[in-house]
């Protein structure tokens, strides 16, 4: 018990601790293009919390989250330009539009297993970029939206620059780390990672295994609507092509790169990529001169390659694992391992 | 009324009939063994009862509800928990979670409860620990708790899978070789935790090679080969059983 509380301490102690970064780096960048930077860091971060909660802790893969990025997105722009909703209420809508369509189309999809729900996920993310293509009336077709988005504002605090949504956007972050952890450490949260464990036996416990997956894979899509309908209001303009089948992979390296079975990995594994994939747009063409978009894809492969053959646990895993053993040195000066 | 009556099962793979028109019942507080040479049945016997397939033909009944072909999870609702001849271990969580894991169906914070805990999640999450320690505690791994379930040495984990299966307070447990792997020691603890099961009124089925344990501590033997029923009776009938004798020493005997 008490090494339980001790732990629930330092559970508590690192949420502390991050806020106060949280809100001491926008004092300290004042260059605009990296505080842009971080405003997106901060909504993939969203996105990603909820994908590793499906990925890491009830492991189940999805390779099509990018779509449900895009059904927020697309929900929160349609309502809001077309319709004249207010930006929360549609953004509600999105959330609970984008979970029930998952639940929905979870119960076909969660009866495959491994690679066939990955290559399912997959096709479930292309048929919605299709629908966000071909569908011109409502979505606007490839060219995106016409009519301009509406700023997220709460009063008359309207969130129009980078230094105000970078408040919104990490305290929403923040929140969606915070219950990603309430999850985790949860009966629902322990049911999930029996399953990760052996779905056999979780099931000879009484966990209805199919009905927690689905479950799961519901609420990581209504964290990527959230995510979406974030981008939307930041951005106030958008297109099919950032909710492609590239976001979806993007989504699982940076999962993966943070380390899957951690709430904090989706921070570092988000803000790692998205720095590299920003510094590539700069140093590639000088490197490369005639290369395209498509060497992103390349460097995601190697990367994705590196990180599951030297660290499978992810960098935040490893980093764990680092301070430890650099403290139990510092603790046992004389003995060498 | 019999805890769990079994009639006519069959279970084929293809062509091989793996358990075949086999029929026994179970009353309640009694400890049981199912033995037989290997590839008997015993294993496909358990998947059988807890779910994991349906049988081609027959019907099992549990306190009088037929459980034939309900899922696997339906099943364990229903208080019929089990352990695993290849260990099912939750590697990645703590010995103490992998307990935890064991209270699901005797606990009920759903999605939106486990997202927002509030003071009924929480003091029902305070329950289960404090259960799951109890569990531990009967054997033998309360110092273990806050320990990664991997880590423990395999007769540990053996325990461990009990501790587990029993915090999902079962009125049948079905023990899958929990002898084997175990040293004597370790064995002598298990009869001792068997016994104490018992006498909370668990009514226990065993699948067992360690005859020596097997004869000490169970009530009734039911005798598998070749997937078919060969006898059934009290350690002794089974013990001077000419059919049993044939089957485990072959023809000539001693």
């Amino acid at each position: 018990m008490k090494d339980l509380l001790r732990q629930k301490r330092l559970r508590h102690a690192l949420i502390l601790l991050f806020t106060l970064i949280i809100f001491a780096v926008p004092f300290l960048v004042t260059n605009n293009y990296y505080l842009s930077v971080l405003v997106i860091i901060g909504i993939h971060t969203i996105v990603v919390v909820g994908l590793c909660l499906l990925m890491g802790y009830a492991g189940q893969i999805s390779l099509g989250h990018a779509a449900f990025y895009g059904l927020g997105a697309y929900t929160s722009g349609i309502l809001t330009s077309t319709y004249n909703v207010s930006p929360w209420l549609a953004m509600l809508a999105g959330a609970v539009g984008t979970g029930i369509i998952a639940y929905l189309i979870g119960i076909p999809i969660f009866r495959l297993k491994e690679h066939y729900l990955a290559l399912a996920t997959l096709g479930l993310g292309l048929i919605i970029h299709v629908v966000l293509m071909e569908e011109v009336e409502l979505t606007g077709g490839p060219s995106g939206l016409s009519k301009g988005i509406p700023y997220l504002s709460i009063g008359s605090l309207v969130f129009n620059n980078d230094f105000k949504y970078y408040f919104l956007v990490w305290i929403l972050a923040l929140l969606a780390v915070i219950l990603a952890n309430n999850v985790v450490h949860s009966r629902i949260g322990r049911a999930l990672r029996s399953i990760h464990g052996s779905e056999f036996a979780a099931q000879s416990l009484g966990v209805d295994t199919g009905r927690h997956k689905l479950q799961v894979f519901a609420l990581s899509a209504i964290y990527a609507s959230v995510a979406g309908s974030l981008y939307a209001h930041y951005i106030t303009f958008i297109s099919p092509s950032p909710f492609g089948l590239m976001t979806s992979v993007q989504f699982v390296v940076m999962a993966v790169v943070g380390g899957l079975a951690s709430i904090w990995g989706p921070i570092l594994g988000v803000s790692v990529i998205t720095v590299m994939a920003e510094g590539l747009k700069e140093f590639m063409p000088l490197l490369i001169p005639q290369a395209g978009g498509e060497y992103e894809i390349v460097v995601y492969g190697i990367i994705l390659v590196v990180i599951m053959i030297f660290m499978p646990d992810g960098l935040t895993a490893t980093l764990v694992k680092a301070y430890e053993s650099w403290r139990y040195r510092k603790e046992r000066p004389n003995e060498t391992s | 009324m019999k805890l769990l009556e079994v009639t006519e099962l069959t279970k084929s793979f293809g062509g091989v009939h793996a358990v075949s028109n086999i029929s026994f019942s179970v009353s309640a507080g009694e400890i049981v063994a199912v033995i037989g040479p290997n590839g008997a049945g015993k294993t496909t016997l358990f998947n059988l009862m807890t779910g994991v397939y349906p049988p081609t033909h027959g019907h099992i009944y549990f306190k009088g509800t037929d459980i034939t072909s309900l899922p696997t999870h339906k099943v364990a609702a229903l208080g019929i928990a089990r352990t695993f001849q290849n260990l099912q271990i939750f590697n990645n969580m703590t010995v103490l979670e992998n307990v935890m894991v064991g209270r699901h169906i005797r606990s009920r914070t759903g999605l939106l409860g486990a997202v927002f805990p509030l003071w009924p999640v929480q003091s029902e999450e305070s329950k289960i620990v404090e259960s799951s320690l109890e569990k531990l505690a009967l054997t033998g791994l309360a110092d273990k708790a806050m320990e990664p379930a991997g880590s423990l040495p395999y007769g540990q984990q053996k325990m461990l899978e009990i501790a587990r299966a029993i915090a999902l307070e079962p009125e049948l447990l079905l023990l899958d070789e929990p002898a084997a792997g175990l040293n004597s020691s370790e064995t002598r603890e298990l009869v001792d935790i068997i016994y104490t099961l018992r006498d909370q009124g668990i009514t226990i089925i065993l699948v067992e090679h360690d005859m020596e344990t097997v004869m000490e501590i169970t009530d009734r033997l039911v005798v598998l080969n070749f997937g078919n029923k060969l006898a059934e009776g009290t350690p002794y009938e089974i013990q001077n059983n000419q059919e049993v004798i044939t089957a485990y020493l072959g023809e000539e005997g001693f």
